[in-house]
């Protein structure tokens, strides 16, 4: 071995990382060697310098009371430790809670829209029936001014008993009433005359979802209301403030006679 | 067995190795309780991943990042690729200075000053092959160098060291080839 060979091992030697081979052959060149065997004896004086001179601090009494406060921490934290777990239900409950909300979400959504097309059904079938009824001249099946013989007409027929009102000291004279079909129910028509127009009033009893706005269909007004127990579908080519406000008086309970 | 209680098995017996190198590395008793508290704080975290017998290696390296953490906040200039250029300057700035070489050997901490003294990334092999007394491959591994960075850094700080300006007066320790 020569000293470029050595250079390069003096130092692993010298810490013990050399094999057994390596290392007979540089401790042998360190017999022979006064320049490579300074620089080895230079390693193992410094380490041993090192050792004697350089201080090894281990850790402070603060510093152990700290990671002492750090592991009784953990260990109060531990038995809540099951986080993940709880982590996950709580994911997955969140998760259900979404999915219920879109459901139900999608759920009234779908169901307005079925309404929307509903009501948007229910208007243009009591405008294509008043409008059939009127060109037919089958306006009326009993034909009667008064309330008391149009009521028990449409009871006698019905599996309801629409209330009937005469209006015509507000101008809405009753004509009669007839039976018709409207979104597949039977239901009672009362006819009202007011100046030279007619006004069908389809009579039901209470939908859950009831169409609520003003509509207008073909050139008809369809205004809708509530009360006394019946929805009230009113269709008519008055003007549709006249016939909302008709319509919404008729339900009314307080009109009752 | 629970995190904790494997945290005091496990690493709790290594605290004063963490400390020492913490205590080398920040060259502060607060500064160096603050790293060991941060890499403790790891540990305990992390201590389900560590398999049995490495420990002290483990959890030396949590310290070492604890320490490169801390520094980057603290001390960024410190971490820039020092090669000890500036340490050898020194030495043959001030090589002959007999007499304050002299009275700097009176001085009973002068090699623990030159450690200190030393860049950081020579520092750290330093302390950890001849107070931890690691091999070169767990150095390596802690240190996330080559085996072979290993050896040119600690040849790099042993030269340093053996030239340093307040190591000339020492008696009986070979001057790196300077005679």
């Amino acid at each position: 071995m020569n000293c470029d060979e050595a250079r390069t091992l003096v130092a692993r030697y010298a810490d013990g990382e050399i094999d057994d081979l390596q290392g007979r052959s540089i401790a042998q060149h360190l017999r022979t060697c006064a320049d490579c065997a300074v620089k080895h004896q230079g390693v193992l004086a410094l380490r041993a310098q090192i050792r004697a001179e350089v201080p090894y601090f281990p850790a402070t009494p603060a510093l152990r009371e700290r990671v002492r406060a750090l592991v009784a921490n953990a260990r109060d934290v531990a038995p809540a430790r099951p986080r993940p777990v709880r982590d996950r239900w709580r994911w997955l409950s969140g998760g259900a809670l979404a999915g219920c909300t879109a459901t139900i979400l999608a759920w009234m959504l779908g169901t307005a829209v079925i309404d929307w097309r509903a009501n948007e059904d229910v208007a243009v079938e009591a405008v294509t029936t008043h409008v059939r009824a009127t060109l037919s001249n089958h306006l009326i099946e009993v034909a009667s001014s008064d309330q008391h013989t149009v009521k028990p007409w449409l009871s006698a027929r019905l599996d309801y008993s629409p209330p009937v009102r005469d209006l015509a000291s507000e101008g809405f004279a009753l004509g009669g009433g007839r039976l018709d079909t409207l979104d597949k129910q039977r239901v009672a028509t009362l006819v009202y005359h007011y100046r030279l127009h007619t006004i069908d009033v389809f009579v039901r009893p209470e939908m859950v979802h009831a169409p609520t706005e003003l509509r207008t269909v073909r050139g008809f007004n369809v205004a809708h209301a509530t009360g006394s127990g019946m929805d009230w579908v009113a269709v008519s080519d008055v003007s549709a403030d006249v016939l909302t406000a008709f319509v919404q008086r008729l339900a009314r309970a307080d009109a009752a006679p | 067995m629970s995190e904790h209680t494997r945290f005091e098995e496990l690493v709790l017996p290594h605290l004063d190795a963490g400390y020492n190198l913490a205590r080398w590395l920040t060259r502060n008793v607060n500064d160096a309780e603050d790293v060991v508290q941060d890499a403790c704080i790891r540990a305990l975290k992390y201590v389900g991943s560590l398999r049995d017998g490495d420990a002290r290696a483990w959890f030396l390296t949590i310290v070492r990042h604890a320490f490169y953490d801390w520094c980057k906040r603290n001390r960024p200039a410190e971490i820039v690729k020092d090669d000890g250029t500036a340490i050898d300057m020194a030495a043959d700035d001030s090589a002959v200075d007999p007499e304050r070489a002299a009275q700097r050997s009176s001085e009973s901490r002068l090699l623990a000053d030159a450690v200190a003294e030393l860049p950081v990334v020579f520092r750290e092999v330093l302390i950890l092959r001849e107070l931890e007394e690691l091999s070169y491959k767990e150095i390596a591994r802690i240190a996330d160098i080559p085996v072979g960075t290993v050896m040119s850094r600690l040849a790099r700080a042993r030269g340093l060291l053996q030239r340093s300006p307040l190591l000339h007066a020492i008696r009986g320790l070979p001057s790196g080839g300077q005679q």
